[in-house]
Protein backbone atom coordinates (compact mmCIF):
# COMPACT_ATOMS: atom_id res chain seq x y z
CA UNK A 1 0.00 0.00 0.00
CA UNK A 2 1.55 3.36 -0.97
CA UNK A 3 2.09 5.51 2.11
CA UNK A 4 0.23 8.49 0.66
CA UNK A 5 -3.10 6.68 0.62
CA UNK A 6 -5.17 7.20 3.74
CA UNK A 7 -6.83 4.07 5.03
CA UNK A 8 -10.64 4.37 5.14
CA UNK A 9 -10.61 3.65 8.84
CA UNK A 10 -8.27 6.58 9.41
CA UNK A 11 -10.60 8.85 7.51
CA UNK A 12 -13.46 7.66 9.68
CA UNK A 13 -11.37 8.13 12.82
CA UNK A 14 -10.52 11.70 11.83
CA UNK A 15 -14.14 12.47 11.04
CA UNK A 16 -15.38 11.06 14.35
CA UNK A 17 -12.69 13.04 16.18
CA UNK A 18 -14.18 16.21 14.70
CA UNK A 19 -17.58 15.47 16.23
CA UNK A 20 -16.80 15.14 19.94
CA UNK A 21 -20.07 16.67 21.14
CA UNK A 22 -22.25 14.41 18.97
CA UNK A 23 -20.16 11.37 19.83
CA UNK A 24 -20.45 12.08 23.55
CA UNK A 25 -24.19 12.65 23.28
CA UNK A 26 -24.63 9.27 21.62
CA UNK A 27 -22.41 7.61 24.20
CA UNK A 28 -24.33 9.19 27.07
CA UNK A 29 -27.64 8.07 25.59
CA UNK A 30 -26.48 4.44 25.32
CA UNK A 31 -24.80 4.32 28.69
CA UNK A 32 -27.69 6.06 30.49
CA UNK A 33 -29.60 2.77 30.73
CA UNK A 34 -27.26 0.11 29.47
CA UNK A 35 -29.20 -2.81 30.86
CA UNK A 36 -31.99 -2.11 28.41
CA UNK A 37 -30.34 -1.30 25.12
CA UNK A 38 -32.44 -2.35 22.16
CA UNK A 39 -32.35 -1.64 18.46
CA UNK A 40 -32.52 2.05 17.61
CA UNK A 41 -32.68 3.05 21.25
CA UNK A 42 -30.57 6.11 20.43
CA UNK A 43 -31.51 6.52 16.80
CA UNK A 44 -31.96 10.30 17.03
CA UNK A 45 -28.56 10.83 18.60
CA UNK A 46 -27.00 8.48 16.10
CA UNK A 47 -28.47 10.35 13.15
CA UNK A 48 -26.96 13.59 14.41
CA UNK A 49 -23.60 11.89 14.84
CA UNK A 50 -23.79 10.26 11.44
CA UNK A 51 -24.64 13.55 9.74
CA UNK A 52 -21.68 15.23 11.41
CA UNK A 53 -19.29 12.41 10.52
CA UNK A 54 -20.47 12.34 6.93
CA UNK A 55 -20.01 16.08 6.67
CA UNK A 56 -16.40 15.72 7.73
CA UNK A 57 -15.80 12.58 5.69
CA UNK A 58 -16.49 14.55 2.54
CA UNK A 59 -13.58 16.91 3.12
CA UNK A 60 -10.31 15.34 2.20
CA UNK B 1 -17.81 -6.24 36.92
CA UNK B 2 -20.85 -5.81 39.01
CA UNK B 3 -22.26 -3.29 36.53
CA UNK B 4 -22.92 -6.10 34.11
CA UNK B 5 -24.38 -8.71 36.35
CA UNK B 6 -27.25 -9.95 34.22
CA UNK B 7 -30.55 -9.85 36.00
CA UNK B 8 -32.05 -13.13 36.93
CA UNK B 9 -35.44 -13.03 35.30
CA UNK B 10 -35.24 -16.29 33.50
CA UNK B 11 -38.43 -17.79 34.84
CA UNK B 12 -40.64 -14.99 33.67
CA UNK B 13 -38.91 -13.97 30.49
CA UNK B 14 -39.15 -16.23 27.49
CA UNK B 15 -38.63 -15.93 23.80
CA UNK B 16 -36.40 -13.54 21.95
CA UNK B 17 -35.73 -11.06 24.70
CA UNK B 18 -34.66 -13.78 27.02
CA UNK B 19 -32.33 -15.38 24.54
CA UNK B 20 -30.67 -12.09 23.72
CA UNK B 21 -30.14 -11.40 27.40
CA UNK B 22 -28.65 -14.82 27.81
CA UNK B 23 -26.39 -14.39 24.86
CA UNK B 24 -25.27 -11.02 26.12
CA UNK B 25 -24.53 -12.29 29.55
CA UNK B 26 -22.64 -15.15 28.07
CA UNK B 27 -20.44 -12.84 26.05
CA UNK B 28 -19.97 -10.55 29.01
CA UNK B 29 -18.74 -13.37 31.16
CA UNK B 30 -15.77 -14.76 29.24
CA UNK B 31 -15.22 -17.67 31.55
CA UNK B 32 -18.71 -18.90 30.85
CA UNK B 33 -17.95 -19.23 27.19
CA UNK B 34 -14.64 -20.80 27.90
CA UNK B 35 -16.21 -23.46 30.06
CA UNK B 36 -18.38 -24.36 27.16
CA UNK B 37 -15.27 -24.57 25.06
CA UNK B 38 -13.64 -26.84 27.60
CA UNK B 39 -16.71 -28.98 27.82
CA UNK B 40 -16.72 -29.44 24.09
CA UNK B 41 -13.04 -30.22 24.09
CA UNK B 42 -13.65 -32.84 26.72
CA UNK B 43 -16.43 -34.34 24.63
CA UNK B 44 -14.19 -34.47 21.62
CA UNK B 45 -11.57 -36.23 23.66
CA UNK B 46 -13.99 -38.94 24.67
CA UNK B 47 -15.24 -39.29 21.14
CA UNK B 48 -11.72 -39.61 19.89
CA UNK B 49 -10.90 -42.21 22.50
CA UNK B 50 -13.82 -44.34 21.48
CA UNK B 51 -13.47 -43.79 17.80
CA UNK B 52 -9.80 -43.68 16.95
CA UNK B 53 -8.15 -45.93 19.43
CA UNK B 54 -6.34 -45.34 22.68
CA UNK B 55 -2.93 -44.50 21.21
CA UNK B 56 -3.73 -40.93 20.30
CA UNK B 57 -3.00 -38.71 23.30
CA UNK B 58 -5.04 -35.87 21.92
CA UNK B 59 -7.86 -38.13 20.95
CA UNK B 60 -7.94 -36.80 17.40
CA UNK B 61 -7.59 -38.80 14.25
CA UNK B 62 -4.10 -38.38 12.92
CA UNK B 63 -3.65 -35.18 10.94
CA UNK B 64 -7.24 -34.10 11.50
CA UNK B 65 -8.24 -30.95 13.32
CA UNK B 66 -10.10 -30.99 16.60
CA UNK B 67 -13.81 -31.54 16.01
CA UNK B 68 -14.80 -28.38 17.82
CA UNK B 69 -13.13 -25.23 16.57
CA UNK B 70 -13.59 -21.70 17.80
CA UNK B 71 -10.66 -19.98 16.18
CA UNK B 72 -9.82 -20.10 12.52
CA UNK B 73 -6.10 -20.90 12.57
CA UNK B 74 -5.76 -20.24 8.85
CA UNK B 75 -7.11 -16.73 9.34
CA UNK B 76 -4.84 -16.26 12.34
CA UNK B 77 -1.92 -17.11 10.09
CA UNK B 78 -3.07 -14.53 7.57
CA UNK B 79 -3.36 -11.95 10.36
CA UNK B 80 0.22 -12.56 11.38
CA UNK B 81 1.45 -12.61 7.79
CA UNK B 82 -0.21 -9.27 7.34
CA UNK B 83 1.33 -7.93 10.53
CA UNK B 84 4.76 -9.01 9.31
CA UNK B 85 4.29 -7.41 5.91
CA UNK B 86 4.74 -3.97 7.44
CA UNK B 87 7.82 -4.39 9.60
CA UNK B 88 7.92 -0.82 10.81
CA UNK B 89 4.30 -0.78 11.99
CA UNK B 90 4.65 -4.22 13.48
CA UNK B 91 7.70 -3.21 15.53
CA UNK B 92 5.83 -0.17 16.80
CA UNK B 93 3.19 -2.36 18.41
CA UNK B 94 5.69 -4.74 19.98
CA UNK B 95 5.24 -2.88 23.28
CA UNK B 96 2.67 -5.32 24.60
CA UNK B 97 4.36 -8.55 23.57
CA UNK B 98 7.71 -7.22 24.76
CA UNK B 99 6.27 -6.33 28.14
CA UNK B 100 4.73 -9.77 28.50
CA UNK B 101 7.94 -11.45 27.37
CA UNK B 102 10.01 -9.40 29.83
CA UNK B 103 7.76 -10.37 32.68
CA UNK B 104 7.93 -14.02 31.73
CA UNK B 105 11.73 -13.89 31.59
CA UNK B 106 11.58 -12.34 35.05
CA UNK B 107 9.90 -15.52 36.24
CA UNK B 108 12.52 -17.66 34.52
CA UNK B 109 15.16 -16.09 36.76
CA UNK B 110 13.29 -17.46 39.77
CA UNK B 111 14.26 -20.98 38.73
CA UNK B 112 17.91 -21.53 39.39
CA UNK B 113 18.75 -23.74 36.44
CA UNK B 114 20.49 -23.86 33.09
CA UNK B 115 18.84 -25.39 30.06
CA UNK B 116 20.20 -27.26 27.08
CA UNK B 117 17.18 -27.10 24.82
CA UNK B 118 14.18 -24.82 25.31
CA UNK B 119 11.02 -24.64 23.21
CA UNK B 120 9.29 -21.31 22.64
CA UNK B 121 5.76 -22.24 21.61
CA UNK B 122 4.05 -19.46 19.66
CA UNK B 123 7.12 -17.31 19.39
CA UNK B 124 5.67 -14.47 17.34
CA UNK B 125 8.59 -12.48 15.95
CA UNK B 126 10.90 -14.14 18.50
CA UNK B 127 9.93 -11.66 21.19
CA UNK B 128 10.99 -14.02 23.95
CA UNK B 129 14.38 -14.60 22.34
CA UNK B 130 14.90 -10.85 22.34
CA UNK B 131 13.76 -10.51 25.94
CA UNK B 132 16.14 -13.29 26.94
CA UNK B 133 19.05 -11.21 25.67
CA UNK B 134 18.22 -8.09 27.61
CA UNK B 135 20.66 -7.38 30.43
CA UNK B 136 19.12 -7.98 33.81
CA UNK B 137 21.49 -6.36 36.33
CA UNK B 138 23.09 -7.58 38.48
CA UNK B 139 22.57 -10.88 36.61
CA UNK B 140 23.57 -11.33 33.00
CA UNK B 141 21.06 -11.94 30.22
CA UNK B 142 19.15 -15.16 30.73
CA UNK B 143 20.21 -16.38 27.30
CA UNK B 144 23.60 -17.25 28.84
CA UNK B 145 21.87 -20.13 30.58
CA UNK B 146 20.23 -21.52 27.44
CA UNK B 147 22.19 -23.40 24.80
CA UNK B 148 19.52 -23.87 22.20
CA UNK B 149 16.15 -22.15 21.74
CA UNK B 150 13.65 -23.53 19.24
CA UNK B 151 10.97 -21.02 18.24
CA UNK B 152 7.73 -22.43 16.85
CA UNK B 153 5.27 -20.06 15.23
CA UNK B 154 2.29 -20.46 12.91
CA UNK B 155 3.26 -17.77 10.42
CA UNK B 156 6.66 -18.08 8.80
CA UNK B 157 6.57 -14.41 7.75
CA UNK B 158 5.99 -13.23 11.29
CA UNK B 159 8.56 -15.64 12.68
CA UNK B 160 11.16 -14.37 10.26
CA UNK B 161 10.24 -10.71 10.61
CA UNK B 162 13.47 -9.79 12.36
CA UNK B 163 16.92 -10.94 11.36
CA UNK B 164 19.07 -12.50 14.08
CA UNK B 165 21.09 -9.31 14.54
CA UNK B 166 17.93 -7.49 15.68
CA UNK B 167 17.11 -10.21 18.19
CA UNK B 168 20.47 -10.96 19.77
CA UNK B 169 24.04 -9.70 19.80
CA UNK B 170 26.48 -11.57 17.58
CA UNK B 171 28.40 -12.57 20.69
CA UNK B 172 25.48 -14.60 22.04
CA UNK B 173 26.26 -18.26 22.56
CA UNK B 174 22.60 -19.27 22.27
CA UNK B 175 21.55 -21.16 19.16
CA UNK B 176 18.26 -19.99 17.69
CA UNK B 177 16.18 -22.31 15.50
CA UNK B 178 13.01 -21.14 13.83
CA UNK B 179 10.31 -23.65 12.99
CA UNK B 180 7.23 -22.39 11.14
CA UNK B 181 4.52 -24.84 12.22
CA UNK B 182 1.09 -24.55 13.72
CA UNK B 183 1.75 -24.53 17.45
CA UNK B 184 -1.61 -26.16 17.97
CA UNK B 185 -0.68 -29.39 16.23
CA UNK B 186 3.11 -29.53 16.05
CA UNK B 187 3.49 -31.30 19.40
CA UNK B 188 0.69 -33.83 19.04
CA UNK B 189 2.48 -36.80 17.60
CA UNK B 190 5.89 -38.33 18.23
CA UNK B 191 8.03 -39.02 15.14
CA UNK B 192 6.97 -42.66 15.17
CA UNK B 193 3.48 -41.47 14.19
CA UNK B 194 4.53 -38.85 11.68
CA UNK B 195 5.07 -35.98 14.11
CA UNK B 196 8.17 -33.87 14.45
CA UNK B 197 8.90 -33.48 18.12
CA UNK B 198 10.45 -36.30 20.15
CA UNK B 199 9.04 -37.10 23.55
CA UNK B 200 11.11 -35.74 26.43
CA UNK B 201 13.30 -33.61 24.20
CA UNK B 202 13.06 -30.18 25.90
CA UNK B 203 14.42 -28.99 29.22
CA UNK B 204 11.78 -26.29 29.38
CA UNK B 205 8.83 -25.04 27.36
CA UNK B 206 8.02 -21.34 27.39
CA UNK B 207 5.26 -19.41 25.67
CA UNK B 208 4.28 -15.75 25.74
CA UNK B 209 1.10 -14.25 24.41
CA UNK B 210 0.07 -16.96 21.99
CA UNK B 211 -1.94 -19.72 23.66
CA UNK B 212 -5.12 -17.61 23.71
CA UNK B 213 -5.65 -18.59 20.06
CA UNK B 214 -5.43 -22.33 20.67
CA UNK B 215 -8.66 -24.23 20.03
CA UNK B 216 -7.95 -27.34 22.00
CA UNK B 217 -6.00 -26.14 25.00
CA UNK B 218 -6.29 -29.37 27.04
CA UNK B 219 -4.59 -31.51 24.42
CA UNK B 220 -1.93 -28.89 23.68
CA UNK B 221 -1.07 -28.88 27.38
CA UNK B 222 -0.88 -32.67 27.35
CA UNK B 223 1.42 -32.52 24.32
CA UNK B 224 3.64 -29.99 26.08
CA UNK B 225 3.92 -32.38 28.96
CA UNK B 226 4.91 -35.09 26.48
CA UNK B 227 7.83 -33.19 24.95
CA UNK B 228 9.18 -32.08 28.32
CA UNK B 229 11.87 -34.04 30.11
CA UNK B 230 10.84 -35.29 33.56
CA UNK B 231 11.13 -32.64 36.29
CA UNK B 232 11.18 -29.78 33.76
CA UNK B 233 9.17 -26.57 33.89
CA UNK B 234 6.55 -25.18 31.56
CA UNK B 235 6.19 -21.41 31.78
CA UNK B 236 3.47 -19.61 29.94
CA UNK B 237 1.95 -16.16 29.72
CA UNK B 238 -1.36 -15.83 27.93
CA UNK B 239 -4.09 -13.26 27.62
CA UNK B 240 -7.18 -14.27 29.52
CA UNK B 241 -9.98 -13.32 31.84
CA UNK B 242 -11.01 -9.72 31.53
CA UNK B 243 -8.72 -8.87 28.64
CA UNK B 244 -10.30 -6.13 26.53
CA UNK B 245 -13.51 -6.22 28.58
CA UNK B 246 -13.97 -2.52 27.82
CA UNK B 247 -14.02 -3.20 24.11
CA UNK B 248 -16.20 -6.26 24.58
CA UNK B 249 -18.86 -4.41 26.54
CA UNK B 250 -18.89 -1.24 24.42
CA UNK B 251 -19.19 -3.25 21.23
CA UNK B 252 -22.11 -5.17 22.66
CA UNK B 253 -23.94 -1.99 23.54
CA UNK B 254 -23.32 -0.34 20.18
CA UNK B 255 -24.24 -3.46 18.27
CA UNK B 256 -27.42 -3.85 20.30
CA UNK B 257 -28.41 -0.33 19.34
CA UNK B 258 -27.29 -0.33 15.73
CA UNK B 259 -27.91 -3.93 14.66
CA UNK B 260 -30.31 -5.14 17.32
CA UNK B 261 -28.07 -8.02 18.36
CA UNK B 262 -24.53 -8.92 19.17
CA UNK B 263 -21.84 -10.63 17.20
CA UNK B 264 -18.62 -12.20 18.48
CA UNK B 265 -15.79 -9.67 18.31
CA UNK B 266 -13.61 -10.34 21.32
CA UNK B 267 -12.47 -13.92 21.79
CA UNK B 268 -13.76 -16.09 24.59
CA UNK B 269 -10.78 -16.22 26.91
CA UNK B 270 -9.59 -18.62 29.53
CA UNK B 271 -10.18 -17.58 33.10
CA UNK B 272 -7.69 -17.89 35.91
CA UNK B 273 -9.93 -20.39 37.67
CA UNK B 274 -9.92 -22.69 34.66
CA UNK B 275 -6.18 -22.73 34.20
CA UNK B 276 -5.33 -24.63 37.38
CA UNK B 277 -7.60 -27.51 36.47
CA UNK B 278 -6.29 -27.47 32.94
CA UNK B 279 -2.66 -27.79 34.03
CA UNK B 280 -3.55 -30.42 36.57
CA UNK B 281 -5.42 -32.41 34.00
CA UNK B 282 -2.37 -32.36 31.74
CA UNK B 283 -0.39 -33.90 34.59
CA UNK B 284 1.63 -30.88 35.70
CA UNK B 285 2.80 -30.67 39.30
CA UNK B 286 3.70 -27.76 41.60
CA UNK B 287 1.41 -25.44 39.71
CA UNK B 288 1.76 -21.70 40.14
CA UNK B 289 -0.67 -19.25 38.61
CA UNK B 290 -0.65 -15.51 38.88
CA UNK B 291 -2.21 -12.62 37.07
CA UNK B 292 -1.05 -9.23 35.88
CA UNK B 293 -3.23 -6.48 34.51
CA UNK B 294 -1.61 -4.24 31.96
CA UNK B 295 -3.74 -1.20 31.21
CA UNK B 296 -2.85 0.67 28.06
CA UNK B 297 -4.28 4.09 27.30
CA UNK B 298 -5.14 4.83 23.71
CA UNK B 299 -6.06 8.12 22.14
CA UNK B 300 -9.26 6.68 20.70
CA UNK B 301 -10.86 3.35 19.96
CA UNK B 302 -9.59 3.38 16.39
CA UNK B 303 -6.01 3.49 17.66
CA UNK B 304 -6.75 0.44 19.82
CA UNK B 305 -8.29 -1.52 16.95
CA UNK B 306 -5.48 -0.62 14.57
CA UNK B 307 -2.83 -1.63 17.08
CA UNK B 308 -4.56 -4.95 17.69
CA UNK B 309 -4.62 -5.54 13.97
CA UNK B 310 -0.95 -4.61 13.60
CA UNK B 311 -0.11 -7.07 16.37
CA UNK B 312 -1.85 -9.81 14.38
CA UNK B 313 -4.43 -10.07 17.15
CA UNK B 314 -7.53 -9.33 15.08
CA UNK B 315 -10.67 -11.38 15.49
CA UNK B 316 -10.33 -14.95 14.24
CA UNK B 317 -13.48 -16.50 15.65
CA UNK B 318 -15.46 -18.64 13.27
CA UNK B 319 -18.68 -16.87 12.36
CA UNK B 320 -17.19 -13.41 12.75
CA UNK B 321 -18.11 -10.60 10.41
CA UNK B 322 -15.54 -9.35 7.94
CA UNK B 323 -13.78 -6.00 7.93
CA UNK B 324 -11.85 -4.16 10.63
CA UNK B 325 -12.61 -6.48 13.54
CA UNK B 326 -15.85 -7.18 11.68
CA UNK B 327 -17.51 -4.09 13.08
CA UNK B 328 -20.05 -2.40 10.87
CA UNK B 329 -19.32 1.17 9.84
CA UNK B 330 -22.27 2.49 11.81
CA UNK B 331 -21.19 0.69 14.94
CA UNK B 332 -17.66 1.94 14.45
CA UNK B 333 -18.95 5.50 14.31
CA UNK B 334 -20.75 5.24 17.61
CA UNK B 335 -18.23 3.00 19.32
CA UNK B 336 -15.79 5.70 20.34
CA UNK B 337 -18.40 7.74 22.18
CA UNK B 338 -19.81 4.75 24.03
CA UNK B 339 -16.36 3.40 24.97
CA UNK B 340 -15.33 6.82 26.27
CA UNK B 341 -18.54 7.28 28.20
CA UNK B 342 -18.55 3.82 29.73
CA UNK B 343 -14.88 3.29 30.51
CA UNK B 344 -13.02 6.52 29.84
CA UNK B 345 -14.15 8.31 32.98
CA UNK B 346 -14.10 7.51 36.66
CA UNK B 347 -17.87 8.08 37.09
CA UNK B 348 -18.81 4.69 35.68
CA UNK B 349 -15.91 2.84 37.20
CA UNK B 350 -13.60 3.49 34.26
CA UNK B 351 -9.95 3.99 34.94
CA UNK B 352 -9.35 6.76 32.41
CA UNK B 353 -9.29 10.49 33.06
CA UNK B 354 -11.59 11.46 30.22
CA UNK B 355 -8.82 12.12 27.70
CA UNK B 356 -7.78 8.74 26.41
CA UNK B 357 -9.46 5.34 26.63
CA UNK B 358 -8.10 2.53 28.77
CA UNK B 359 -7.73 -1.01 27.48
CA UNK B 360 -7.05 -3.79 29.96
CA UNK B 361 -4.89 -6.75 29.06
CA UNK B 362 -5.01 -9.45 31.70
CA UNK B 363 -2.01 -11.72 31.51
CA UNK B 364 -2.21 -15.13 33.17
CA UNK B 365 1.15 -16.64 34.05
CA UNK B 366 1.30 -20.36 34.47
CA UNK B 367 4.15 -22.43 35.79
CA UNK B 368 3.86 -26.19 35.95
CA UNK B 369 6.39 -28.95 36.35
CA UNK B 370 6.40 -32.30 34.64
CA UNK B 371 6.52 -35.05 37.21
CA UNK B 372 9.99 -36.40 37.88
CA UNK B 373 11.94 -38.55 40.30
CA UNK B 374 13.12 -36.67 43.36
CA UNK B 375 10.84 -33.75 42.70
CA UNK B 376 9.70 -31.72 45.64
CA UNK B 377 6.34 -33.02 46.85
CA UNK B 378 3.62 -31.13 48.61
CA UNK B 379 3.35 -32.02 52.29
CA UNK B 380 0.58 -34.33 53.38
CA UNK B 381 -2.65 -32.63 54.20
CA UNK B 382 -3.02 -31.88 57.88
CA UNK B 383 0.69 -32.29 58.55
CA UNK B 384 1.25 -28.60 59.33
CA UNK B 385 2.42 -27.94 62.86
CA UNK B 386 2.32 -24.16 62.95
CA UNK B 387 -0.87 -22.16 62.82
CA UNK B 388 -0.53 -19.61 60.05
CA UNK B 389 -2.44 -17.14 62.17
CA UNK B 390 0.41 -17.15 64.68
CA UNK B 391 2.91 -16.43 61.93
CA UNK B 392 0.94 -13.79 60.09
CA UNK B 393 -0.47 -12.10 63.18
CA UNK B 394 -4.02 -11.84 64.41
CA UNK B 395 -5.11 -9.41 61.70
CA UNK B 396 -6.51 -12.08 59.45
CA UNK B 397 -10.27 -12.51 59.40
CA UNK B 398 -11.65 -15.43 61.30
CA UNK B 399 -13.99 -16.97 58.77
CA UNK B 400 -15.30 -19.58 61.17
CA UNK B 401 -16.90 -17.04 63.47
CA UNK B 402 -18.44 -14.80 60.86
Amino acid sequence: MPPTKIRPVDRLAQAVAKCPAESTAYGKCIVADFHNVHKDKCFAEFQVLQACVQRHMGKR
Amino acid sequence: MSLYTPRIRIQTQRGAVWSIRQWRSRLISPSCNFRRHLAFAADSKNLGKNGTGPNDPAGHPQGAAAPFQIFDRQVKKLHRDRAASNVEESRKVDYLRDEVADRLVDRLYDINRSYDHVLDLGAGACHLARALHKPHPPLGPFADRIKHLTCVELSSDYLGRDEDSYIMPSTSSMKLTRVARDEETVLFDPPSRGGEMESSMFDAVISAGSLQWINDLPSVMTSISRVLKPDSPFLCAMFGGDTLYELRTSLQLVNMDRLGGVSPHVSPLADVRDMGGLLQRAGFKLITIDVDDIIVDYIDVFALLKDLQAMGEANAIFGRRKGLAGISKEALMGLDGVYRELHGRPEHGGSGDGNGIPATFRIIYLIGWKEGVGQQQPLKRGSGEVNLKDVLGGEGRDFGKE
